[in-house]
């Protein structure tokens, strides 16, 4: 038996593609609802009184506080609880990545926002422009500029813990690459090539993400 | 992660800026009671009684966690072991890399740069088999699920760590460097007494969230039934059929361990007395 039998992998490229094509859904659609529950969480918590506030808070410190992993396993299970009916894997997936997701985003974009400086708002207020407009072209354009490097972050971390999604079956890469490994005992090989297509995806990010920073730390000197 | 901005005042500053015009007893109302949060409770409240089958509630049986807590609070020690274990190796090899990096040793830069990238950008769960199955093959050791487990956490963590101490070393101010260099320290005094002490006061923050992400990867290692938090809590559930109430009880504890963790960084950082 070769060390590294690269034809291995070429053979099974198809089977791996179906696998790559679930990992994007996961994490295309669970960026895009926690962008939705992160931005709701974030103005709960700032424009929000009382309640509402301790309410996102919590919201936040559950949702980051308990494992992936756990979390899908809990919502698989609970089917029965919520809804009486039993999720598919990926809807359970889907939806505890999504409840993750939102909870990091609403931190960051509070801190965004709580990162521009409270002059700015003050100044346009009392120039009289509306508060609408306050936020719509003041505040909110300036937070984004800031929150950039850890909004690709957040979408890096999203692609790795879609790995986790292959506990409770979703077959996405890192399921994927078991069972076909599992027939063939070619584990090294599959695992290295889905190790490749995870660096191939989340190594241009990263490195957009420090050229960013790296710019935005300039300017600001 | 790692670039997660944290924020460390828990009263918001855009919140006084919002006019706020409401006077006296009526102000103190609307600050414990407001009507959107109100709506929000009432509409979470309709949606939860709904939503939620009442009937199945009533089958719960918690008193199986009473039964087995033996086993789950030693899982729980496993867990923190575990984390503990991997991040304090991590820690060591990572203040080393950090060190190598800062020396700009041509060649091996680009080595390490290499190393703390590639275990950066893929999934732990990849790592994870990529380590159990893949080493053996390579080596010929073959690796306990347990020794694997710790291996690949920390790998990952070493490298995560090695940018954290990287960033903690480039924020000692310049003129420590200067002055270590105008008393013609030795190397060894000048990294240990002086500008190690002061990375690591900067390091804390960024070390507690790595903290509370590894004790979450750690449930990962439940793939390779370790017997740590997740192997266990699977094991009894699949032995009891009670998975509901055992996976609650497991995610109440993590979150437990997770909350104690921040809480104790926090204190850690007020009494090292980081800059801030």
């Amino acid at each position: 038996m070769k060390l590294f039998e690269f034809s291995e992998v070429v053979r099974y490229l198809p089977e791996l593609w179906v696998g790559l094509r679930f990992t994007l859904l996961l994490v295309f659609a669970s960026l895009a609802i926690g962008t939705v529950i992160g931005l709701l969480v974030c103005f709960g918590r700032l424009l929000g009184r009382g309640l509402l506030v301790r309410l996102c808070a919590i919201y936040t410190t559950i949702f980051r506080g308990i494992p992936e992993a756990v979390l899908m396993f809990w919502l698989y299970y609970c089917g029965p609880l919520l809804g009486g009916v039993r999720p598919s894997s990926l809807m359970a997936a889907l939806v505890a990545m999504s409840l993750y997701v939102g909870a990091l985003l609403s931190e960051i974009f509070r801190g965004g926002i709580l990162a521009v400086p409270r002059g700015q708002a003050e100044a346009a207020r009392s120039l009289g422009v509306p508060e609408f407009w306050v936020w719509t072209s003041v505040i909110l354009p300036q937070a984004f500029r800031i929150v950039i490097p850890a909004l690709i972050g957040v979408a890096a971390l999203t692609v790795k813990v879609s790995g986790i999604a292959s506990t409770i079956g979703v077959t996405e890469l890192v399921f994927q690459a078991n069972v076909i490994g599992g027939q063939s005992y070619r584990y090294f090989e599959l695992f290295t090539a889905v190790g490749v297509f995870y660096f191939l995806i989340l190594f241009p990010m990263s490195m957009i993400a420090k050229g960013y920073e790296r710019r935005l730390m300039t300017r600001r000197k | 992660m790692e670039t997660t901005p944290t924020i460390e005042d828990d009263d918001s500053s855009i919140v006084d800026v919002v006019p706020n015009t409401a006077p006296g007893v009526l102000r103190q109302v609307r600050q414990s009671l407001d009507p959107v949060s109100v709506i929000v409770l009432v509409a979470i409240a309709i949606g939860a009684y709904n939503f939620i089958d009442w009937s199945q509630i009533g089958t719960l049986d918690f008193g199986i966690i009473i039964k087995f807590w033996r086993p789950l609070a030693t899982a729980a020690g496993m867990t923190i072991a575990i984390t503990a274990a991997a991040l304090a190796c991590g820690l060591v090899i990572g203040i080393v890399l950090a060190i190598l990096l800062e020396l700009r040793i041509g060649f091996l830069r680009y080595v390490l740069n290499a190393y703390i990238e590639i275990w950066r950008n893929t999934p732990l769960i990849v790592q994870l088999f990529w380590v159990h199955f893949g080493l053996p093959m390579l080596t010929g050791i073959s690796t306990t699920a347990l020794q694997s487990g710790l291996l690949a956490l920390t790998l990952q963590s070493s490298a995560y760590l090695a940018d954290i101490a990287r960033a903690g070393i480039q924020a000692v101010p310049r003129g420590q460097w200067d002055a270590a260099m105008a008393l013609s320290l030795p190397a060894r005094t000048k990294w240990l007494e002086i500008i190690l002490p002061q990375a690591l006061k900067v390091m804390i923050p960024p070390l507690g969230n790595l903290a509370v992400s590894f004790l979450n990867g750690s449930a990962l290692l439940g793939v390779l039934s370790v017997g740590e938090l997740m192997t266990i809590s699977t094991r009894i559930s699949d032995y009891t059929s009670k998975p509901i109430e055992i996976m609650t009880v497991v995610a109440l504890i993590y979150l437990a361990i997770n909350v104690a963790t921040t809480y104790l960084t926090n204190r850690l950082e007020r009494f090292a007395g980081a800059p801030r």
